[in-house]
């Protein structure tokens, strides 16, 4: 039976998907995570240890343990991971998108460099070091601007600018986000620097495939129907199909397209995300992964399949061609965080649940813990799941079922 | 053609009177009563039980009349159902109709024991409640059934973000080398309920 290396963190949304997806298959998993199980003596080959930070080291682990447990492919189930299952790949000679790819892919201004030099459009960019003077980056910036740190995802320190002044306030703001601890410890090198762009005005959408061979299989396109102006971008409603009319939705395919070839991204999934504005696609970034926290789960295909499990067969080189996505529309509520403090309870979960239309919710946030709204947090309170005929009627869903829940949060 | 049989099913007195009570609310139609399991997974049993008209009836289905009107039921339902009891519940938030069923009696519904549940229970004794009490988990056998293993976490382990994992990546390994007639383990933790989990998903 052939044996796949799972790739997460300690603290992933990922790991149940994936672990379920293996099993669907029937293949042997070995779940490599920062985190070291504790019956890893109990279970040899079932678990390994590897860190993100180190990724040459990490990289030899694998090797070492492929000699004892061959692998068939590597998959990291979140963006953290994906230097080193490219790198791992690249030693043992498993399929997976090289690792400049990856390197270019989740560098934001790697990423800007690489596809301005290749004639791509793009928005004007540099990037700058938090121990420069924010005030003399300001006076160099057009604005609007966004400032993002390169070392993290998911919208996190991400913040609009439309003067000078709100330019220094999100620089400071953003410098005490990188100075925390667990952030700093992620990503060594880059989290001092923040990239800063053009603002990019448009509906955001995202663009979920799997690349094979340099061919990409567009999965899904998903609308994020609130207006995401800053200036925080917290991610809300996902919804698919989207609702932007097909000439729209090729022309953002074949963006994706181009701009995957140009990073060099050519085996695995990759998850992008882009701003249309009239009839111009902008990307604003293109990961070497696929959607993030539990958002996958509103991904069904038939015959039936769920995404990891189509990252799984591309990855071990089985047949994953053919599968579509299941009929109707479907969408997730990333719950937000209200406010900062300690979560006391979150109400009104089976009156959410009863509007049609809504299929699952999720709180992965327990009662007793502090929670942190974004820029600073890292967490979502939950999920909310829905499905229903059309995309308008899932966006509704959702809405009207957040409306029925109440989030008590009472100060630190 | 439907099969009438002998009552495969029991209704107590206050579940009849309740059925009586609704076929007599709807007496325009001839009507029958159909139970269907709609779910037979002994984690979440789950029945339908519904008023048809005759005409709703297969050929295929097991319908009997002991009750003093007419039960009917297709041959799946019918041989899970095989010496169920129909009851009739009032409570505070919601009255209806209670299927107890031998066949599917809920999971933790039946005492521990029997050689395979010892030796499980040894397992997890021996190897895997010392190793994830160094989180401040815990592992509760809930059952054995049909050599699947019902396992509840508790402690850091009920809600940890790494749960699965620990499942599936030692848990189930350990229990399989040590019991190896064991053909499944299923968590029937309710991690949502976790209050102090070991480790809480980020970004």
């Amino acid at each position: 039976m052939p044996r796949v290396l799972l790739l997460f963190a300690r603290t992933s949304y990922r790991a149940d998907a994936f672990l379920l997806a293996a099993r669907r298959l029937g293949v042997d998993v070995t779940a490599g995570s920062n985190h070291r199980q504790v019956l890893a003596d109990l279970a040899p080959g079932s678990t390994l240890s590897v860190g993100v930070k180190d990724v040459d080291r990490s990289t030899a682990t694998i090797v070492r343990f492929a000699s004892d447990y061959p692998l068939a492919a590597i998959v990291a189930a979140e963006d953290d991971f994906t230097p080193l299952a490219a790198a791992a790949s690249e030693a043992l000679g498993l399929t997976h998108h090289p690792r400049e790819a990856v390197r270019y892919a989740r560098d934001k201004a790697l990423m800007r460099k690489r596809l301005s030099a290749a004639g791509v459009s793009s928005p004007w960019f540099h990037v700058a070091s938090l121990h420069d003077d924010p005030v003399g980056v300001a006076s160099e910036t057009v604005f609007p601007c966004v400032l993002k740190p390169l070392s993290l995802s998911a919208s996190r320190g991400v913040i609009r600018a439309d003067a000078p002044d709100e330019f220094v306030r999100a620089w400071y703001r953003i410098r005490g986000i990188l100075e925390e601890i667990d952030v700093a410890g992620r990503s060594e090198g880059v989290a001092a620097e923040i990239l800063i762009e053009a603002y990019l005005p448009g509906r955001e959408v995202v663009v979920e495939g799997i690349v094979a061979g340099g061919e990409l299989l567009t999965l899904a396109i998903l609308d994020k129907p609130d207006p995401m102006e800053g200036p925080l971008f917290e991610e809300t409603i996902l919804v698919t199909p989207s609702r932007l009319p097909d000439g729209v939705q090729d022309d953002i395919v074949s963006f994706v397209r181009r701009c995957a070839a140009h990073l060099g991204l050519s085996d695995g999934p990759i998850h992008a995300e882009l701003r249309v504005d009239a009839d111009q696609v902008s990307l604003l970034e293109i990961g070497p992964r696929s959607i993030g926290g539990r958002c996958s789960a509103i991904l069904r295909f038939d015959p039936e399949a769920a995404l990891e499990e189509l990252i799984l067969r591309h990855a071990l080189g089985m047949p994953f061609h053919g599968f579509v996505r299941e009929g109707g529309a479907a969408g997730v509520m990333m719950l937000p965080i209200p406010r900062g403090g300690v979560l006391r309870q979150v109400g009104g979960l089976e009156a959410a649940l009863e509007v049609p239309g809504i299929e699952g919710l999720e709180i992965t946030i327990t009662p007793g813990q502090t929670v942190v709204p974004l820029p600073e947090g890292n967490r979502y309170l939950g999920f909310l799941f829905a499905r229903a005929e059309t995309p308008d009627q899932v966006e509704t869903a959702l809405r009207v079922a957040h409306a029925r829940m109440e989030v008590e949060v009472e100060p630190a | 053609m439907s099969n009438t049989t002998k009552a495969p099913v029991e209704f107590t007195d206050i579940a009849k009177e309740k059925v009586l009570g609704f076929l007599e609310s709807d007496s325009d139609t001839r009507l029958a009563v159909r139970i269907h399991v709609a779910s037979p997974s002994p984690l979440d049993p789950r029945y339908d039980i519904t008023l048809i008209e005759h005409h709703e009836k297969s050929e295929e289905d097991v319908v009997f009349d002991d009750p003093g009107f007419e039960v009917v039921m297709n041959p799946e339902s019918a041989k899970i159902l095989d010496g169920a009891r129909v009851d009739w519940i009032e409570a505070l938030q919601e009255s209806g109709f209670k299927v107890e069923n031998p066949n599917l009696a809920p999971i933790g519904s039946k005492p521990l024991e029997g050689r395979l549940a010892d030796r499980v229970q040894q397992a997890i004794d021996q190897y895997v409640n010392p190793g994830v009490a160094q989180h401040g988990g815990h592992v509760t056998l809930v059952e054995v059934r049909d050599n699947i293993v019902y396992l509840q976490m508790g402690g850091g382990c009920q809600g940890c973000g790494m749960a699965s994992v620990t499942l599936s990546q030692g848990i189930d390994k350990i229990l399989r080398e040590q019991v190896p007639e064991i053909t499944g383990i299923q968590d029937v933790t309710n991690h949502s309920a976790g209050d102090n989990p070991y480790i809480t998903p980020e970004k």
